[in-house]
């Protein structure tokens, strides 16, 4: 025994002497000091002049190695007597960085469009095939309908005063907010320029991609109604109140998020953080959707056969699980567009944290997920398929306001809490509050769009540097957990209330009067037998055999 | 007249929180009178306007 203790001591001695003696090994000399470098040589427009392209003979043979293509000859001169000059040179250096951002922020658009078509199979597959057709033309409609909304004055109301937008090349032409003086303080509440995409100068390159981009959030969130309402809603009422949300409910509250508002300049104005931070739209987009959703669903009422006379909550199942997991994929792939396009951008002004953004995104989402499904599992025994699709798409709404300004330990972290957040909200909605929601829509865009929204004001590591300032206000978002004093905090809840307090009511209002003057609900006859007929004219499944309640 | 008094809750609870930037400058202050703001709304929502939607729920009525 002494003789291993020996051994083992004598193994530890060497092992902590062996990098002390390293450490005593001679430093290398340093080097003699060096002459001082030549001033660099300025270029000048005889150097670019002489620049090599590549010979007319040689070009014309082909190109296969990629050697030839793209070269100084491609660089666009503004006098060809002259020949290219600095002047030609920094063009092109400055229109090659805003290409890359119009090309990125249209793609991520391209990508977030094709989100519907997630929404639309994940709201259709987790109703009843009797109501297929319907929750399907809803889903498909909504973006028509959404988009002329927002084309004839939705987008002039949410981004006709932003002013400049720095990685699209300046967007100078929206520069008309309509701002009252409130506590002495300016609070802007609604852009005025850009009607039909051509009133004030707006038929300008950037405010299209800029429109685009805008476009597509504002279409995720009235997809979102859909979904709560399905299986009950009549269809004209849906056209009214889609195109009401599309114009007025989520173009104001983008506005004071995103083009300008006063809940954006909380920070200039009142000192709090960096004013209301949402990266990509947890709130703007995700809890707009929600609390619509919550308003419409209560109006509404719940679906014949969901309640009992005592109350007690029917589970009323998906026709088709299949469907419902494969619009979760896609939706997850759409929100690779979702945050990381939110820079929009991908060069200049911190852009490159695109990698974080999209990296944060894939993490929260993989954590709602696993969150979900093992709530479900300890609770009833079973990894329930639809609420751990539902826990992906928690994950990313949450992650979709914090995105751009946590890293990813906490974005596994907000996931994972949205994941249970969800399941708990899901009970309490369809057995507290009796209020029914067929795909849940209520709690993983309305309850996790506003736990988005607060963690913001939590989790924010302030190592984000967009241009070095956010909202005016210098430096980075910094949330409680990294050092700030609440302010960012109290911006985030103060977000929060104004979706609850002021759109909620917006909304609660508007459909109200649908209510009163159109009517929201289909007639109990057509619920029973199912909306595909009697609303649309046509089965989604013609051949399979219904059953009808009737 | 629920869904009236329920509006109005809901909305008192948002001026609320915009009155505390005016009220105090303290972070603490604006914290305590936000989250009162929030409490507010959220009765509104819940213990006022879907109370009235419950009173006169389907299921009640044997629509179901």
């Amino acid at each position: 025994m002494k003789t291993l203790n020996r051994l083992l001591l004598g193994l530890v001695m060497a092992c902590c002497l062996a990098p002390s003696g390293f450490s005593q090994t001679p430093a290398t000399p340093a080097p003699a000091a060096a002459a001082p470098a030549p001033a660099p040589k300025p270029i000048t427009d005889a150097d670019l002049a002489n620049a090599p392209v590549p010979a007319a003979d040689a070009r014309a043979k082909g190109d296969p190695d990629g050697s030839l293509t793209g070269t100084a000859s491609d660089i666009s001169v503004t006098d060809t007597k002259k020949g290219i000059t600095i002047g030609d040179l920094a063009n092109q250096v400055g229109q090659n960085k805003i290409a890359i951002n119009f090309v990125w922020t249209l793609v991520a658009g391209f990508l977030v469009m094709f989100m519907q078509a997630g929404f639309a199979i994940v709201e259709t597959g987790l109703c009843r095939a009797k109501n297929a057709n319907h929750t399907m033309m809803m889903n498909f409609m909504v973006y028509g309908v959404g988009m002329l909304a927002y084309w004839l004055i939705g987008f002039a109301i949410q981004m006709g005063g932003v002013g400049a937008v720095a990685n699209l090349g300046g967007t100078p032409v929206l520069n008309g907010e309509y701002t009252i003086t409130l506590f002495g303080k300016p609070f802007g509440l609604f852009g005025m320029n850009g009607l039909f995409l051509v009133h004030r100068g707006t038929y300008d390159v950037a405010v299209m991609v800029l429109f685009l981009f805008q476009m597509v959030f504002m279409d995720t969130t009235t997809t979102i109604v859909t979904g709560s309402a399905c299986e009950r809603w009549k269809y004209a009422a849906f056209i009214i109140s889609t195109f009401f949300l599309g114009a007025f409910t989520y173009p104001i509250f983008a506005n004071w998020a995103w083009g300008g508002g006063w809940l954006a300049n909380l920070g200039v104005n009142f000192g709090l953080g960096k004013g209301y931070c949402d990266f990509a739209g947890s709130g703007v987009v995700h809890s707009v959707g929600g609390v619509t959703a919550l308003a419409v669903s209560m109006i509404l009422g719940p679906r014949i056969g969901k309640y009992t006379r005592e109350g007690k909550s029917n589970a009323i199942l998906a026709h088709d699980i299949v469907i419902v997991l494969t619009g979760c994929f896609i939706l997850a792939f759409g929100w690779f567009g979702f945050n990381p396009g939110s820079t929009l951008g991908a060069s200049g002004n911190g852009a490159l944290r695109i990698g974080s953004i999209a990296t944060n995104t894939m993490l929260a989402g993989m954590a709602g997920s696993f969150g979900a499904m093992l709530y479900m599992w300890l609770r009833y025994g079973k990894p329930d398929a639809s609420m751990s699709g539902n826990g992906l798409l928690a994950g990313l709404v949450a992650i979709t306001a914090p995105s751009g300004f946590v890293n990813p330990v906490a974005s596994v972290i907000i996931g994972l809490i949205a994941g249970v957040l969800v399941c708990i909200s899901v009970e309490f909605i369809d057995r507290v509050l009796k209020v029914d929601d067929p795909v849940g829509a209520i709690s993983v865009h309305g309850a996790n769009g506003l736990w988005g929204v607060i963690s913001v004001g939590l989790f924010a590591d302030g190592k984000s540097n967009y241009g070095g300032s956010w909202n005016g206000v210098t430096g980075s978002v910094t949330g409680l957990f990294y050092g700030d004093n609440g302010g960012q905090l109290v911006a985030q809840l103060m977000g929060v209330v104004t979706l609850l307090g002021f759109v909620f009511s917006l909304s609660f209002v508007f459909n109200l009067l649908v209510d009163w003057f159109v009517g929201q609900r289909v007639s109990a006859k057509s619920e029973l037998q199912g909306l595909d007929l009697p609303e649309m004219g046509a089965l989604g499944y013609p051949e399979f055999e219904l059953k009808s309640e009737m | 007249m629920l869904i009236l008094v329920g509006l109005l809750v809901t909305l008192l609870g948002f001026l609320i929180s915009v009155l505390s930037l005016t009220l105090t400058s303290s972070v603490g202050g604006r914290l305590v009178l936000v989250l009162l703001g929030l409490a507010v709304s959220m009765f509104g929502i819940m213990g006022l306007l879907n109370r009235h939607y419950l009173k006169n729920a389907n299921w009640k009525k044997g629509v179901n």
